[in-house]
């Protein structure tokens, strides 16, 4: 908590800017662990719609079309992906709540924190946010912030979380502009 | 400038046309090992941006690609159509219809369907970020590295923006015409260097490539074209192998030298000298070349006083025997017997020269512990044996009685062999008393008290003649079995042993307390033979 203040104050204040974290090997470690809470979930017999309280959860859309990425300004992109972290964290921990299983339950809240820690990353890339642009191709006429999708089982959110991690967050990290000027 | 523009599109087409066929060729392969490999129905790949699903043509049918249909569909959107296309494998003769989606959605499962005839055949669900099938590694080159054993191996990665930080590589190398290699794995990183080869050996090498599994996944690529690879010959420095020879040759020098030096040190470790007793007979070999005798006999009074003392530590000498008395008529009939004996010569000129009319009769014993000590003497190995038998048998003891009788003193003598029983019982004990209180001499009381084993030192009817009393008298050395008369008398008698061992044995302790200076020789029946005790 103390360091999310920390964080927050400095990103707010705007005094001095936080180093880019660039290294790609703390979301490479953190996709396992996404990997890891869909594996626990199938063991523990928590069978897909039958498990728990059936609930539905709004998820960011994950879908990602290397075509149009590459005639797109990626930092544009930072937007949806911190609203999709954002939605991402609410669904799990509404997903947790109902889950009595504790390794499942331990596993979710791993997840959570990773998500959290995604968001300070994002945050030291200081991406600017740029309305208008997005992911996916200009001609879908729905806004960025409201490009979500419903998901009415644990299983689903597991997978849509994972994809999310593996897709546009990685995308949006390897293409950061702070990044490519280090590597470069 | 039209003819310019056609050149241009004419080049721009052959080079598609190049690039699609070597992509073709690509597909192709591709197809076919899928078609080994994959079991799913709707078998799909990503090549470069974009999946392509295929299926096999089934065999019932021979109509190609118009009445299939491929959808697909992601994200809760409409299905979107595909165009079929088809494809025959020459290497299997099997045809295959695929469809390459124009716009592939990644990270988001993918629903796609195949139609026939407006039914539905198969249907697959799957995210298209898994399902990568790249093509080989480009420009493959091996090189030696400028030192022993390694190559250089380096390649190109594949073209993909986005995915070229999650590959992993394979570099397979083997020896040329040997299909045993071995296989290394790298990440991300397009350079390898093989160590622990051999020298001047020709080396293939092959690479192939894959996502690493993180946020991609997929198919081994197909193996590159082998490289000859060479590696350098082992190159041993002139010069090192020219100091190692200087400095073994000097080292070789320098133990030579030591061995000559120390060569007599050596030998005598090695080779140790037999020790010779030459020194302690100085002159044996070199004057008299072995002789004992005669370096013996010259050898002088420091030689004899040495050899004397070696004697008597090597031959205790056993007895003493010292001639006295004299005897008359017995003495000369024995007087030839005794004259090979030193000891009866000197006995008998002691006689003459006495005077003395006491004839001592030396028994036959005393010749027989003559002989016996005589043979001592010459054989010091028989002596403990002889010991023993002159101390079971030789005891002489000077007669009083016998002085002026021969008969009587014959018949004293064959009265003394009496057996001894019957005179230890009677007058043992007194006698023994008697004894105790004269040292060693014994009253001639009575006839039966008589004993035969007594040894009169004191002659009280007969008075000693003044040049010193002729006795015979024998020191034992070995004193503790000594004393044992009777039994010898008795056994010859033949009488039972055990009592008389029992007496003698009584008897033997208590005269041989005193410690005899003089043993009487003790003159026993003329059966008994010079010969060792029966038992």
């Amino acid at each position: 908590f103390f360091i999310k203040t920390v964080f927050l104050w400095l990103g707010g204040n705007q005094v001095s800017p936080l180093r880019p974290i660039c290294d790609l090997r703390v979301l490479d470690h953190f996709v396992p662990e996404a990997r890891d809470s869909e594996v626990i979930m199938v063991r523990s017999l928590c069978c897909r719609g039958g498990c728990g309280v059936m609930k539905s959860y709004f998820v960011p859309l994950t879908s990602v079309d290397f075509a149009v990425l590459e005639h797109i300004d990626v930092s544009h992109d930072a937007v949806e992906v911190q609203t999709g972290l954002s939605l991402l964290d609410k669904a799990l921990s509404n997903a947790m709540k109902t889950v009595r299983n504790s390794p499942l339950a331990n596993a979710l809240d791993n997840n959570i924190s990773n998500i959290h820690s995604l968001g300070q990353i994002l945050h030291s890339l200081d991406l600017q946010v740029v309305v208008g642009l997005h992911f996916t191709s200009p001609h879908d006429s729905a806004p960025a912030s409201t490009q979500t999708q419903e998901v009415s089982s644990l299983p689903e959110l597991l997978q849509v979380h994972s994809s999310f991690l593996r897709g546009k967050v990685r995308l949006l990290l390897s293409a950061a502009p702070a990044c490519q000027r280090q590597n470069s | 400038m039209t003819k310019m523009r056609s050149d241009r599109l004419k080049i721009v087409f052959m080079l598609c046309l190049a690039f699609i066929t070597t992509g073709g060729q690509h597909f192709e392969s591709k197809v076919a090992q899928l078609l080994r490999d994959e079991t799913e129905d709707i078998k799909c790949f990503v090549e470069v941006k974009d999946l392509t699903c295929f299926w096999e043509e089934e065999e019932e049918r021979n109509n190609l690609h118009d009445q299939y249909t491929f959808t697909y569909s992601y994200e809760n959107k409409n299905k979107m159509a595909c165009v079929v296309s088809s494809l025959s494998l020459l290497a299997s003769n099997k045809t295959v219809f695929y469809c390459k989606l124009p716009k592939t959605p990644f990270f988001t499962p993918l629903d796609v369907q195949v139609f026939r005839d407006g039914r539905m055949l198969y249907s697959r669900s799957l995210n298209a970020e898994n399902f990568w099938f790249l093509d080989p590694p480009r420009n493959l080159t091996v090189m030696s590295s400028g030192k022993e054993g390694q190559l250089n191996v380096s390649w190109l990665p594949p073209l993909l923006k986005y995915i070229d930080d999650s590959m992993i590589y394979e570099v397979r190398y083997a020896v040329e015409g040997n299909n045993m290699g071995k296989v290394e794995v790298i990440k991300v990183s397009t350079m390898l260097v093989l160590l622990g080869l051999q020298p001047d050996t020709r080396y293939k090498v092959w690479v192939r490539v894959k996502p690493d599994g993180v946020a991609y996944t997929g198919y081994w690529s197909a193996w590159t074209e082998p490289v000859l690879g060479v590696t350098q010959p082992s190159d041993v420095d002139p010069l090192i192998m020219l100091l190692v020879l200087f400095i073994g040759l000097i080292l070789c020098l320098l133990s030579m030298t030591v061995i000559l030096s120390h060569h007599k040190f050596l030998l005598k470790k090695l080779w140790p000298d037999i020790p010779s007793p030459e020194h302690k007979f100085p002159g044996l070999f070199t004057v008299y070349k072995g002789d004992f005798k005669e370096w013996m006999s010259q050898n002088n009074s420091s030689m004899w006083g040495r050899s004397v003392h070696v004697y008597t530590e090597e031959l205790p000498s056993p007895l003493e025997v010292l001639s006295e008395v004299s005897l008359t008529s017995h003495g000369t009939s024995q007087r030839e017997e005794r004259q090979a004996v030193e000891e009866d010569e000197e006995k008998e000129s002691e006689r003459s020269d006495s005077g003395l009319t006491d004839r001592w009769r030396e028994p036959p014993q005393a010749h027989c512990l003559v002989e016996q000590l005589r043979a001592l003497q010459e054989n010091p190995e028989s002596l403990s044996q002889s010991l023993l038998l002159q101390s079971h048998e030789t005891y002489v003891t000077l007669n009083q009685n016998s002085q002026g009788d021969d008969e009587r003193q014959v018949d004293d003598v064959f009265e003394e062999t009496l057996p001894l029983q019957t005179l230890f019982t009677t007058a043992g004990t007194t006698s023994l008393n008697t004894s105790h209180s004269d040292l060693g001499s014994l009253q001639q009381s009575s006839g039966s008290g008589r004993l035969s084993s007594q040894s009169s030192f004191e002659y009280p009817n007969h008075t000693w003649p003044p040049k010193g009393p002729g006795y015979t008298y024998m020191a034992v050395a070995d004193s503790g079995v000594s004393m044992d008369y009777s039994p010898m008398s008795s056994s010859r008698i033949a009488e039972p042993l055990g009592r008389h061992r029992m007496y003698t044995n009584d008897y033997k302790n208590e005269i041989f307390l005193h410690k005899w200076p003089l043993s009487g020789q003790h003159t026993q029946s003329g059966s008994e033979s010079c010969m060792g005790p029966g038992w």
